[in-house]
């Protein structure tokens, strides 16, 4: 991660292609408050038409999370992922239990 | 360009001279003033204000081409020879623009005083009787209020700064301050042009607007600005630093006179 030269900040930048669309993370801007943060985030996402919305956050204002023992610990996941479920097989049953109760 | 509509041709002789005058002074104030900005791109004090100030210097460009063009469907002539390719003596800038680009200070001065002008004039020319050229300003208002905010931002940042940027910055205005008020130079078509309603208000009173809106602004930065009015060669002077700046803007055009580019 960069750090912003003194008397700046680092402000991340997060466009919108297209009204309801996902806000997409950018990329930065260095800037030395909000307002020219704004423009500089313009200016660099959004100066040829290609966005309909900005979002410009300080940096220091976002409260990350990246510990890996939080976010992937050690231990076997599996049964926390809907693939740990196996209901293939019971679809197929249901789906033949329906034919057959049609064509009665 | 058939769809600009029949208004031009219906005016007479007096009234088109007036109306192309008009359109002339706006596009080479545009102009210019694009192209000294643009001496920012790669030296601006961040890297991010490079690509700011370089892409406010291109829109200005850009306005300018509309305006040329619009002029050109006037006189029928073409927009590229208009803006290329008269002699430094025939452009009609006002004196505001003959300085060379200078400091950033220089160049945020210059470009707050032309920026807080230029909106009083797009709101007039806004209601022009003139389809096009109403279409085309109220379109030009939606960009230029954003270089209105920048550069707005930039004199806040440079007036609450250290001793020496404040100096600079009210140097660069005091020095400015004179040729700031030809951008309201009167025309010599205004009759003409207030009679078909092309220019709704005369230069008089927008310069006074200006005024009332510029002044309590700069009284803080400049406490004793003098009482400044717009002179008749207001947009006929020309400067050494101009004949510089034109022989560096048509330099390609002239490398290969009547060229296909």
């Amino acid at each position: 991660m960069s750090t912003a030269p003194p008397g700046e900040r680092v402000w991340e930048v997060f466009r919108q292609e297209d009204e309801g669309d996902p806000m997409i993370h950018s990329g930065n801007v260095n800037a030395p408050d909000e307002e020219l943060a704004m423009h500089y985030a313009r200016e660099l996402y959004g100066r040829r038409g290609e966005s309909h919305r900005l979002w410009i956050v300080a940096r220091d204002a976002i409260t990350e999370l990246g510990d890996p023992d939080l976010l992937k610990p050690p231990l076997d996941r599996s049964h926390k992922k809907p693939g740990g479920y196996i209901i293939k097989h019971k679809l197929e049953a249901a789906k033949a239990r329906a034919g057959a109760e049609a064509g009665e | 360009m058939s769809q600009l509509g029949p208004a031009p041709t219906e005016l007479d002789v007096r009234a088109r001279e007036a109306l192309a005058e008009l359109l002339l002074s706006v596009a080479d104030d545009e102009f210019i003033i694009g192209f000294w900005d643009s001496e920012w791109t790669g030296i601006a004090p961040m890297l991010e204000e490079d690509v700011a100030t370089s892409s406010i210097a291109q829109d200005e460009i850009g306005h300018a081409r509309a305006l040329y063009e619009l002029l050109a469907s006037v006189t029928d002539d073409d927009a590229d020879r208009i803006a290329f390719g008269r002699a430094p003596g025939d452009y009609r800038h006002a004196a505001l623009l003959n300085h060379a680009r200078g400091d950033w200070a220089f160049s945020v001065a210059r470009r707050w005083l032309y920026e807080t002008a230029d909106a009083v004039r797009l709101a007039a020319l806004a209601g022009s009787a003139w389809e096009p050229l109403a279409s085309l300003a109220a379109k030009m208002r939606r960009e230029e209020t954003y270089h209105r905010m920048h550069v707005d931002t930039w004199l806040r940042r440079l007036a609450d700064g250290s001793p020496e940027v404040r100096a600079r910055l009210a140097e660069a205005l005091e020095r400015l301050w004179p040729d700031a008020q030809e951008i309201f130079t009167p025309l010599a078509g205004e009759e003409e042009l207030a009679r078909h309603g092309l220019l709704p208000e005369p230069m008089r009173a927008l310069h006074a607007s200006w005024l009332s809106q510029v002044r309590p602004v700069l009284a803080l930065i400049v406490p004793d600005l003098p009482a400044a009015t717009p002179s008749i060669e207001g947009r006929t002077r020309r400067t050494d630093d101009f004949t510089w700046r034109h022989g560096q803007f048509t330099m390609v055009v002239r490398s290969d006179v009547g060229a296909s580019w």
